[in-house]
């Protein structure tokens, strides 16, 4: 189906490239800088978005207004939030082990930056299109365990230390099923490239071939960007605010950067993978893109305002004894189903 | 050789789930809890040596402050047990005023507990919905009296007499409460994830239950059906019509839906209160200065976090020689120590929500 | 109903125990000496048909004239309306009672309350340690004889001295 607009920001591109002379290195250079330019500002720009929306989306649902003073319905709030972050003390604990302590909000903010490069934001808007895209994201992501368990073990906290404890147990035994959900996708695409597996979903969108791949997909997602129901890291009812307990100003505004960057990659790659990327008929790709993710982040925000926290246990239980299965059984179903596309349809099978 | 060694967490007293300053003293083993020290006692004022030097009418608005979701209910506990004492005859268009404003309260107050009980196992949302429908009953008591949670509306001999637009209010909120309690048990009670954080947990045998002397929903929800409305009533409970809900495990679920089944007895009772109420005075006639014989009197009234009682010493003054009060906080605190230990440490947070502890009654 | 069948049965145990029973408004009242108290409450407990069997509430009561404690228990049941007062008198110098937590683990702070406040020491009792003030607090504050700092002077501990 035809698409008005897409090309806008690829013609942009294509335009200062030009500028530098096409496909020299200083070109490359210069597209690589204004690239993680733009993730970071995407960054910025989809956290203090994403905060708003939830904070309107929360106030929806819990019959109130939400923030609605500063700005025109209260939209500059989070602006105004960040200024105030930015002008905290920065404080480090005397007991806090300094170097682990202070990196770990940097740790958090700069994988999501990894990750956010190789998101097919649009048809041909992929900063960078490895040809091991998904892997490449799942590595990256698995990663973000690290900077939890360096705040929670750097605080010098108890709570903290629970907190990042959690952390660990959490991400990693939501990592697989993550995982495995996204296998199946590799399996029918037979490639990780994400340019690719978006090209493949013009005629059908992988929900409808993956159903059970996305709901798995979705709930461990939820936990891997430790969201309630999941939000077990944080837990302010027991470890009042778990591994982040000791952060204040700037550092601990890198971390809900970092949540909100998250939910912005989780919802991404959901869209990506599962709900057929930029395509769409009429709209530009890119507004095809934006209008999933938030589809996705709503129902992100909807899981979390609605339903109370899991205990540590029954998580793990979770977790293993019923998402692991599911998202093995779901590979199990998506080697069959291939097997007999395969039979059926001997010229088109890989 | 790898030694092990127990984590001792220190809950409270400033902590978002201990509701207000109580202290807790965990031992942790990984998660698990393995011991709990319970501390209370920074909040106390002195209120039963306040009681020395005030007269038993400047006494009434100290009442409010014991247990401050039920301020209504302190202050009817209170001035029955002076009207026990002097023998005073309360008009029926009081005593009928004082079921409504009270059962109003226990409403008000069970809402509370219902909706922090969420908000400690991390669901924000019930705890505005609960709050949406506590606030319409602060805007009857508003309407009545002008204060909305220290009201000090019962005085010895009466109660206020309500405006005439309380009662078509009063009547609409009625109509809106079974629906309210449609939405909590759409949002709470029929919630996966909340079922799996309280049935089974936090089990207070009866046995248990009566060796401490909990009383309220809490013993309600162990399965015993004692309510003092109903077993030994006070005021005119006994002309009332209504159940008395029990649990079946006296886990953390079932002393949440006791709290529900008892908003739902209690609407009963403010339908039949308003559909029964004559016309008449609210006020006997009491003396202008209270000054009660000498003599001594212990009343227990039903709270909506247990039992609160007064016991009055009065040596002829005008003041009490000794006020001694009972709240059933600071009885009920004590289970958490043998309930407690084996639970993860957020299900002790959802027991203790599900306790329903109010520290101002507790430390006094 | 209750009540006549209780009074019975506490005139019967008061013989047992040279104790005094009175009827206060409606509430039977047994008053005993301090150190029989837990043949009291234990035979209050195992009353057939009326049990008081629920301690509902233990406090102090200060009598400086009379140089005597009493200690107050109140005592009912989840079987009935029933109620009992049973007050054990104990020497004011020497404030010494057993403690009730052997028969009831509940009485555990209500007994640490007393102690706090009136300085009633229960023996047996597992943690008599203050419970609502402070560890290191200088008196105890229910007791008749306890003085009120003036106005001036917690005026003078609350005004933050300079660097607090």
């Amino acid at each position: 189906m035809p698409q008005y607009g897409s090309g806008l920001f690829v013609s942009i591109a294509h335009l200062i490239r030009g500028l530098f002379g096409g496909t020299t290195v200083t070109a490359d250079v210069v597209m690589t800088v204004i690239n993680s330019l733009i993730i970071w500002a995407l960054i910025a720009l989809a956290a203090l978005s994403l905060i708003l929306l939830e904070r309107k989306v929360a106030g929806w649902m819990q019959l109130r207004t939400g923030p609605n003073r500063l700005g025109p319905r209260g939209w500059f709030q989070t602006v105004a939030d960040a200024m105030k972050l930015l002008g905290k003390e920065d404080i480090f604990p005397a007991a806090a082990d300094k170097w682990v302590f202070g990196l770990a909000p940097m740790f958090v903010i700069g994988l999501s930056v990894m990750v956010m490069a190789v998101i097919p934001y649009g048809k041909g808007m992929v900063p960078v299109d490895l040809n091991v895209g998904i892997f490449y994201l799942l590595a990256v992501s698995a990663l973000t365990t690290i900077p939890f368990f360096m705040a929670g073990w750097g605080s010098n906290n108890k709570f903290a230390l629970l907190g990042g404890m959690r952390a660990v147990a959490q991400m990693i035994s939501y990592e697989i099923p993550l995982v495995f959900s996204l296998l199946g996708v590799v399996m029918i695409t037979q490639t990780f490239k994400m340019s690719a597996i978006v090209n493949a979903q013009s005629h059908v969108w992988f929900i409808l071939l993956q159903p059970l791949g996305f709901v798995v997909y979705t709930i461990a997602a939820t936990a891997e960007t430790n969201r309630a129901p999941f939000d077990l890291v944080e837990g302010e009812s027991e470890l009042t605010a778990g591994a982040f307990t000791e952060y204040t100003g700037m550092r601990w505004a890198l971390f809900f950067l970092g949540e909100y960057a998250n939910l912005f990659i989780v919802s991404a790659v959901a869209a990506t993978v599962f709900l057929g990327g930029w395509q769409g008929p009429f709209l530009p790709g890119w507004i095809w893109f934006a209008i999933k993710v938030l589809f996705m982040v709503f129902l992100f925000l909807w899981f979390r305002w609605t339903f109370p926290r899991l205990r540590v246990d029954q998580l793990m239980h979770f977790g293993w004894k019923v998402l692991l299965p599911l998202s093995v059984a779901n590979i199990l179903l998506t080697g069959v189903g291939i097997y007999i596309y395969q039979l059926i349809y001997p010229a088109i099978g890989g | 050789m790898i030694k092990t060694q127990e984590l001792e967490i220190n809950l409270g007293p400033q902590h978002p789930s201990t509701h207000g300053v109580f202290r807790m003293i965990t031992k942790l083993d990984g998660e698990t809890v393995t011991s709990v020290e319970s501390k209370v006692g920074y909040l106390h004022r002195g209120m039963e040596k306040l009681a020395e030097s005030r007269t038993y009418t400047q006494y009434i608005p100290y009442t409010d402050r014991l247990d401050y979701l039920a301020s209504i209910n302190n202050n009817l506990g209170y001035v029955q047990t002076v009207e026990k004492l002097m023998g005073v005859e309360v008009p029926e268009r009081a005593e009928y005023l004082r079921i409504i404003f009270g059962e109003l309260q226990r409403l008000a107050s069970h809402m509370v507990a219902i909706g922090t009980g969420s908000l400690d196992l991390g669901g924000f949302t019930p705890f505005l919905y609960t709050f949406r429908d506590r606030e319409k009953i602060l805007d009857l008591f508003e309407m009545t009296i002008g204060g909305r949670m220290t009201m000090n509306m019962p005085r010895i001999g009466g109660i206020i007499e309500p405006p005439e637009e309380f009662w078509p209010a009063l009547n609409k909120f009625l109509g809106e409460m079974p629906g309210s309690i449609e939405e909590y048990h759409g949002i709470i009670t029929g919630n996966e994830i909340f079922q799996a954080r309280t049935v089974g947990v936090g089990i207070i045998s009866p046995e248990l239950a009566e060796q401490i002397a909990v009383t309220g929903p809490n013993l309600r929800g162990s399965g015993i059906k004692w309510d003092l409305r109903k077993n030994a009533p006070y005021g005119i409970y006994d002309r009332f019509d209504f159940e008395v809900p029990v649990g079946v495990n006296g886990d953390c679920f079932d002393r949440y839906i006791v709290r529900v089944r008892e908003m739902e007895e209690s609407i009963k009772i403010i339908h039949q209160a308003v559909r029964d109420i004559p016309e008449g005075p609210t006020f006997a006639k009491v003396p202008k200065l209270i000054k009660p014989s000498v003599g001594e009197v212990y009343h227990r009234v039903e709270n909506p976090r247990g039992e609160l009682s007064f016991y009055i010493v009065s040596d002829g003054s005008t003041k009490p020689y000794r006020l001694r009060i009972r709240g059933g906080t600071f009885v009920n605190i004590q289970v958490l120590p043998y309930v407690a230990p084996g639970w993860k440490l957020a299900d002790v947070i959802a027991i203790l929500a599900s306790l329903d502890i109010i520290l101002p009654e507790c430390d006094r | 109903m209750e009540n006549s069948v209780l009074l019975k049965k506490v005139e019967e145990l008061a013989q047992k125990l040279d104790g005094e029973v009175e009827v206060s408004i409606d509430t039977p009242v047994l008053k005993i000496k301090g150190n029989r108290i837990i043949e009291a409450l234990s035979a209050a407990k195992a009353f057939a048909e009326v049990p008081c069997d629920f301690l509902h509430d233990l406090t102090g009561v200060d009598y400086p004239e009379r140089n005597e404690f009493e200690v107050v228990y109140h005592l009912s049941s989840l079987k009935g309306a029933q109620m009992l007062r049973v007050k054990a008198t104990i020497d004011r110098d020497n404030p010494v009672i057993d403690s009730a937590v052997r028969l009831w683990s509940g009485a555990d702070f209500p007994e640490r309350e007393a102690f706090d406040l009136l300085g009633i020491k229960f023996s047996g009792h597992p943690n008599l340690t203050r419970i609502l003030l402070w560890d290191d607090f200088v008196g105890y504050p229910l007791r008749k004889d306890y003085v009120v700092d003036s106005y001036e002077e917690r005026r003078r501990l609350r005004t933050l001295k300079p660097g607090e």
